[in-house]
């Protein structure tokens, strides 16, 4: 390495010591973040739409990466539990939202009415999540991933098939949110930014959830398992029980994201049972770095963003996936711990070894 | 159920649309199979190199020489080129690494996402037909039924296939020494068999397979870059359903999808699309190693 690029790092090193002294601490950045969250809302409606579909997909693999990065086991169906979250959402309103409004009143029957579904959708994914955890945890490895793409495909094949006429086949099913009236003033339920302020809620208090799961001895013991089932099973841990229970609060957390992208998009579809809907939480987990907590929400971040980025460019458009495609692959092969690590590394480089031990969230 | 109704239905044209189907599905599973029974790795990007060679075949036709057969030869082993260099490039790199399966798993996937776009961006969205070859282009009548004579070509091709990679791998030298690296990898290696090598010729070899499945059903399908998304998934049921590593078990395998494609629908007008997922998760968990177990066999 030259001199002067020495001369640069230690220029660099220098400026984030001093920061760091100069009171950077967590509360002042966390304050920062908020009032950053706060103020996204009122970006351009696009720019708003584009970070709500961030925070969902961020929660979706969130979930998904409980039972990867944390447990070891790669789902590739965990779009069948989006979709329970997306269609009980879809269903309720379609089908119980007159029922509802008859016992409430019509002034605020459109909330009831969304977070009654929220509560219903999340539990219709429980009581999918606990027959196909408890059978599909049998497995490991690659046969973990083929019998849940199998689950995954089965679902979406049942909501193709529309039994009952319930899920409407191809076309999937329009979710309308309604608006309430407050005050004389007419606020619709759907609107960018109150959407947004409420994704931000539910995601926030989700992703703490998730957060005290891992730090938990609940989320040790998934880690255990991670790193040897077997030394896990003579300590006395039943292997097979964990993974069904972390199976379920994995798919719990996906169907939240998945209920809360009905509201975002509008629409419940079939789409979102479909394997390659469970592969961008696949996607975005190993990107971001499936052994950091914060892994699968800059992969989140990422994904959406530089698809985003890429669809500026009307050379490139719609070409997006062959970036993610060779980002995967350069990931996987070189780069296990991903952007979070990455960023890491960057950090320790910059402010030097004594800030790097208060990363915090590393699963190891 | 009232039978006298319902046999009829079943024309030897289905019959015979089935077993094509289940021939070009024959091509890509058991490359797929013969894949991860030596190499232990489940190729995701296998239905990507399926539609490869529909394209590289179409882009031969178009653009080098008009010759049908030509293009297919060419086609399939110019997918076994792409096959050996992702093999040695990206999957090589991962057989010692602990969590190895998974990112070989992950990495294929990267696969898709990357000959999808490729496909896209050369040769657009739009799908393509090919015409079958004149030798060919003639309709066969059975009984009630009629249907092109190039499937029954597409079915005696597969049988062929079968047939000579049985006696590869069960009576030559380099299949043995394919079975012997299949079971005891390290053994096998410290026999003085060049282990990497074998099985950048495996995967060669399964790449090549899934190639001519793609080449040869060009005629009979619409390409178009969703096709690998849609074959991988068939294949993934075939396999599993046949038993990971088994040839036996993706010839039987196939034929039984094909069949379920072409008359399933005539029978169950609901449920014919979700039944081979049934079967295959019936199977994973009742006998994780297939209805037909271990290579060769």
């Amino acid at each position: 390495m030259s001199g002067d690029e020495d001369g640069t790092r230690t220029g660099l090193a220098a400026f984030g010591s001093a920061a760091v002294t100069d009171g950077w601490t967590r509360e002042r950045i966390s304050l920062l973040v908020a009032i950053g969250l706060v103020a996204m809302a009122f970006a351009p409606s696009f720019q708003v739409y584009l970070f709500t579909e961030f925070l969902i997909i961020a929660l979706f693999a969130l979930g998904f990466n409980l039972l990867y990065g944390y447990t070891g086991l790669l789902s590739f169906g965990h779009g069948l539990f989006f979709a329970g979250g997306s269609y009980g959402v879809a269903i309720v309103l379609r089908d119980l939202g007159p029922v509802i409004a008859d016992v409430v009143g019509s002034g605020i029957a459109p909330v009831v009415t969304f977070a009654l579904a929220m509560v219903i959708a999340v539990m219709i994914v429980v009581v999918v999540a606990i027959p196909v955890g408890w059978l599909s945890v049998r497995l490991e490895e690659i046969y973990f991933a083929l019998i849940t793409l199998a689950f995954g495909m089965l679902g979406f094949s049942f909501i193709l098939q529309n039994p009952g006429g319930i899920t409407n086949g191809t076309d999937g099913i329009l979710v309308l949110l309604g608006s309430v009236e407050i005050g004389g003033m007419d606020v619709r339920l759907g609107d960018r930014q109150l959407y947004y302020f409420l994704t931000l809620g539910i995601v926030a208090s989700a992703t703490y959830t998730i957060w005290r799961i891992v730090n938990s001895p609940f989320g040790a013991v998934c880690k255990a398992i991670r790193e040897s089932p077997d030394r896990a099973a003579a300590l006395g841990i039943d292997v097979t029980h964990h993974r069904w229970m972390t199976f379920i609060l994995s798919a719990l957390f996906v169907g939240i994201a998945g209920a809360l992208m009905a509201g975002l998009a509008s629409v419940a579809s079939p789409y979102h049972a479909h394997w390659t809907n469970s592969a961008t939480a696949v996607v975005a987990t190993v990107i971001g770095g499936a052994t950091f907590f914060a892994g699968p929400i800059v992969g989140a971040f990422i994904y959406l963003y530089v698809r985003w980025g890429i669809s500026r460019f009307p050379a490139l458009e719609a070409h997006w996936e062959l970036f993610f495609g060779a980002l995967l692959i350069a990931v996987v092969l070189y780069f296990k711990i991903g952007a979070v690590g990455g960023l890491l590394l960057l950090r320790e480089r910059l402010f030097g070894a004594e800030t790097s031990t208060d990363g915090g969230g590393e699963t190891e | 159920m009232n039978f006298t109704t319902l046999v009829p239905l079943i024309g030897i044209g289905d019959i015979v649309v089935g077993l094509s189907l289940g021939s070009r599905l024959f091509l890509i599973a058991v490359g797929l199979s013969l894949i991860f029974g030596v190499l232990g790795v489940l190729n995701f990007a296998h239905g990507a190199l399926y539609m490869l060679g529909a394209y590289f075949a179409l882009a031969v036709t178009t653009s080098v020489v008009d010759n049908f057969w030509l293009a297919v030869v060419i086609g399939a082993l110019a997918v076994g080129v792409v096959g050996a260099l992702i093999e040695v490039a990206t999957i090589r790199p991962l057989y010692e690494r602990a969590e190895g399966e998974l990112d070989q798993l992950i990495v294929t996937f990267g696969f898709v996402l990357i000959i999808h776009e490729l496909v896209r961006f050369i040769w657009g969205s739009q799908p393509y037909s090919m015409d079958t070859p004149a030798l060919f282009d003639f309709s066969v009548t059975v009984g009630a039924s009629t249907f092109s004579a190039y499937r029954i070509l597409v079915i005696g091709l597969a049988a062929l296939v079968m047939l000579s990679l049985w006696l590869f791998i069960t009576r030559t030298y380099f299949g043995s020494l394919v079975r012997g690296t299949s079971s005891d990898r390290e053994m096998a290696s410290m026999l003085g068999v060049d282990v990497p090598r074998l099985y950048t010729g495996v995967f060669f070899l399964g790449s090549v397979l899934a190639g001519l499945g793609g080449a040869l059903s060009a005629p009979l399908q619409s390409t178009s870059p969703a096709l690998g998304d849609q074959v991988i998934i068939d294949a993934f049921i075939i396999v599993v359903i046949g038993g990971l590593g088994s040839m036996t078990g993706a010839f039987v395998g196939a034929m039984i999808i094909g069949l379920l494609q072409s008359i399933g629908p005539q029978f169950i007008a609901a449920g014919h699309i979700a039944i081979p997922f049934l079967a295959m998760v019936l199977v994973l968990l009742f006998r994780p190693e297939g209805l037909f177990g271990g290579i060769g066999e």
